[in-house]
């Protein structure tokens, strides 16, 4: 089910408004991440998509449908919760029946959905467990499983793996993202973690201090970033950031000179800094010296000394470990220019429709 | 080996304890089995020389316990009830439900516990006798159907489950009389057993209030039954153990029944986490 918000701001206390003027379109079958820092208001808007929160004003929308003024009981969405909140005095069974039998679903048949569901999210050999006697891997199938008993048109998860140890949260969330697949339910994906978010979304959106910072593919976000608050969230390693200042006598050739000139801040991300000219697009050819130089299977990376910056690249296969200085190229990809404001003004454009 | 020592120390200790709070029981018991001249004997006796199994006999003749037992019954098991469920509901409200001065009636409540329950009996005396309820069993029951202690003491219980699991039931579609009563009160079955054990007991074994409130011998509960054996010209200590005897154990039995549930509860509250 597509859901769209318009306009929508809610204030906790009446005086500081938590999220500022949403506006927003989730697109029916996919699957959406919330990403963005502690604090930035992830929760509080999946709690106004479930309904557990009013909105302040705005309005928002299940399809066609305007629910603004509906509770959480009858918005019959899905919702998975943190700490997986499982009813701890029932079996797995129950628990995930449970939704059904708030419906007055018959017993025999709401046992038999319980054990479908749970054999798609792979407990079926745990149903007469209580959840006590579960792994936190299987306390979230299962909760993923009761949310999904009521055949929810939207599934909404708070954070569903971050009490998870590492190996398990890339299972979980290859398991998350085979689910919602073979369901086709809209998910609305809350996480922190930029990888988690770009390894599971169709889309991601960046939420942070209260507003939208951008909402598109993870490609997108990734490659043409719409603010050094997104280019700086995003990716692994951190991208470099240097003043502009500093990068703008080897820009001069390849930056308008109109750009140049609003240009506060360089972000260039440590793939984009390579040892030879390797027929890419470049911005830019700098001198710089080497140090720390370091190898890690295929991978090797270095931390490069321009004008009083460091800058960290993983391309430095190939270079003989005696260098202490040399060129290296800025490859178009990967290099952007930021305002005083933050917004993107120079790079991305591989990714222009 | 110093753990050894200490432990059958510990042991010898509990022991001594058991035994100090089960010599009324075997004393009672004993004298239960006398003569008259043999329960007053000094220095005292505890193995009768004959077993008077037939006291048993004549004490159960000696007054209707047969009605005051169904009396006890009655009014045990309707102020069980009656208390648990205004007591759930009360709590759930002061637990979670939000509402106009909320937390200044919870204020008023809890002053209420500082009132002597003694001094209490005249007003409830005569509120009752002005609805004409005096040896009803609604004087025995209504005063009871509603106790602070035990909306006190499940409001903490109420309180202490988290807010997500309400959130989780809210979600699933449960409203809040059915999260109430098909999460809420599962949930908290430990501290609901140990109320209820308590309100069965303090129920079974009331005296001054049923003593007060009954005067015909039809409304009499056991224990205001005991009294049948004492009389002007003195009491028969054999008799009044016999009855006493088979007054308690009703209460060992549903003890015996309920320990199961509380040691499971405290035992499973102790594991958890
Ligand atoms: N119930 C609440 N009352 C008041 N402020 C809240 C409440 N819940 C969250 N906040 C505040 O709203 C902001 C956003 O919180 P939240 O939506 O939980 O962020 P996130 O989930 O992204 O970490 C934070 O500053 C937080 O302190
Ligand atoms: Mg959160």
């Amino acid at each position: 089910m597509k859901v769209t918000f318009k306009d929508v701001t809610l204030s906790y206390d009446g005086k500081k408004d938590t999220l500022k003027h949403l506006n927003f379109q989730i697109p029916d079958g996919t699957l959406v991440s919330l990403l963005g820092p502690s604090g930035g208001g992830k929760t509080t808007t999946l709690n106004l998509i479930s309904g557990l929160l009013p909105a302040t004003s705005g309005h928002i929308y299940f399809g066609d449908e305007d629910v603004t003024k509906k509770d959480a009981l009858a918005r019959k969405v899905g919702m998975v919760f943190q700490n997986y909140s499982l009813y701890p005095h029932l079996t797995v069974r129950d628990n995930i029946a449970f939704p059904l039998k708030m419906q007055k679903v018959k017993k025999a048949e709401r046992y038999k959905r319980a054990e479908e569901l749970a054999k798609l999210v792979h407990v079926d050999d745990q149903l007469d467990k209580k959840p006590g006697g579960l792994s936190g891997g299987q306390q979230q199938r299962v909760a993923i499983a009761r949310a999904l008993a009521k055949s929810p048109s939207l599934l909404l998860l708070d954070e569903p793996l971050s009490n998870l140890d590492a190996r398990l949260r890339i299972e979980m969330r290859q398991e998350i993202r085979r689910i919602q697949q073979e369901t086709g339910v809209t998910t609305i994906f809350v996480t922190h973690d930029q990888d988690e978010a770009l390894h599971i979304s169709d889309n991601i959106m960046v939420l942070a201090q209260g507003t939208i910072q951008q909402f598109s593919t993870p490609t997108v976000l990734y490659e043409r970033p719409a603010n050094l608050f997104v280019a700086k969230f995003i990716g692994e390693p951190v991208i470099n950031t240097l003043p502009a200042d500093a990068l703008k006598a080897d820009l001069v050739s390849s930056v308008p000179a109109s750009i140049l000139a609003q240009a506060k801040t360089a972000g260039i991300r440590s793939e984009a800094i390579v040892p030879f000219d390797n027929g890419q697009e470049m911005v830019a050819k700098i001198h710089a010296g080497l140090k720390q130089a370091r190898k890690y299977g295929r991978e090797a990376t270095a931390n490069l000394a321009y004008n009083g910056e460091t800058l960290l690249s993983t391309e430095m296969a190939g270079l003989p470990a005696s260098q202490t200085d040399g060129d290296f190229f800025l490859t178009k990809a990967g290099f952007f220019l930021f305002d005083e404001k933050g917004a993107l003004i120079f790079g991305g454009d591989a990714h222009d429709e | 080996m110093a753990k050894k020592i200490s432990r059958v120390l510990l042991y010898l200790i509990v022991a001594l304890g058991a035994l100090t709070m089960l010599i009324p029981f075997l004393w009672m018991i004993s004298t239960s089995l006398k003569s008259g001249p043999e329960t007053i004997k000094v220095p005292p006796v505890w193995i009768p020389q004959v077993l008077r199994w037939h006291n048993y006999v004549e004490a159960f003749h000696a007054a209707p316990f047969l009605r005051y037992f169904v009396n006890s019954v009655i009014v045990t098991v309707v102020t069980t009830v009656g208390q648990l469920l205004t007591s759930i509901l009360a709590a759930f409200a002061f637990a979670r439900l939000r509402f106009w001065g909320k937390n200044f009636l919870f204020m008023i409540f809890l002053g209420t516990m500082m009132i002597p329950g003694e001094m209490l009996i005249i007003p409830n005396f005569v509120t009752l006798s002005k609805m004409s309820l005096v040896n009803t069993y609604g004087a025995l029951i209504l005063p009871w159907l509603a106790s602070f202690f035990t909306v006190f003491t499940l409001r903490q219980t109420f309180q202490s489950t988290p807010d997500q699991i309400y959130y989780a039931a809210k979600m699933d579609g449960a409203s809040d009389w059915k999260y109430l009563w098909t999460v809420l009160v599962p949930m908290s079955k430990s501290t609901i057993t140990a109320v209820t054990v308590l309100e069965v007991i303090g129920s079974w074994n009331s005296f001054m209030w049923p003593l007060i409130v009954t005067n015909s011998e039809k409304m009499r509960t056991l224990p205001v039954g005991l009294q049948a054996f004492t009389t002007d010209a003195g009491t028969q200590y054999q008799l009044l153990m016999a009855a006493s005897t088979f007054v308690i154990i009703p209460m060992v039995i549903v003890y015996m029944f309920l320990q199961k549930y509380i040691i499971a509860g405290i035992s499973k509250a102790g594991l958890k986490g």
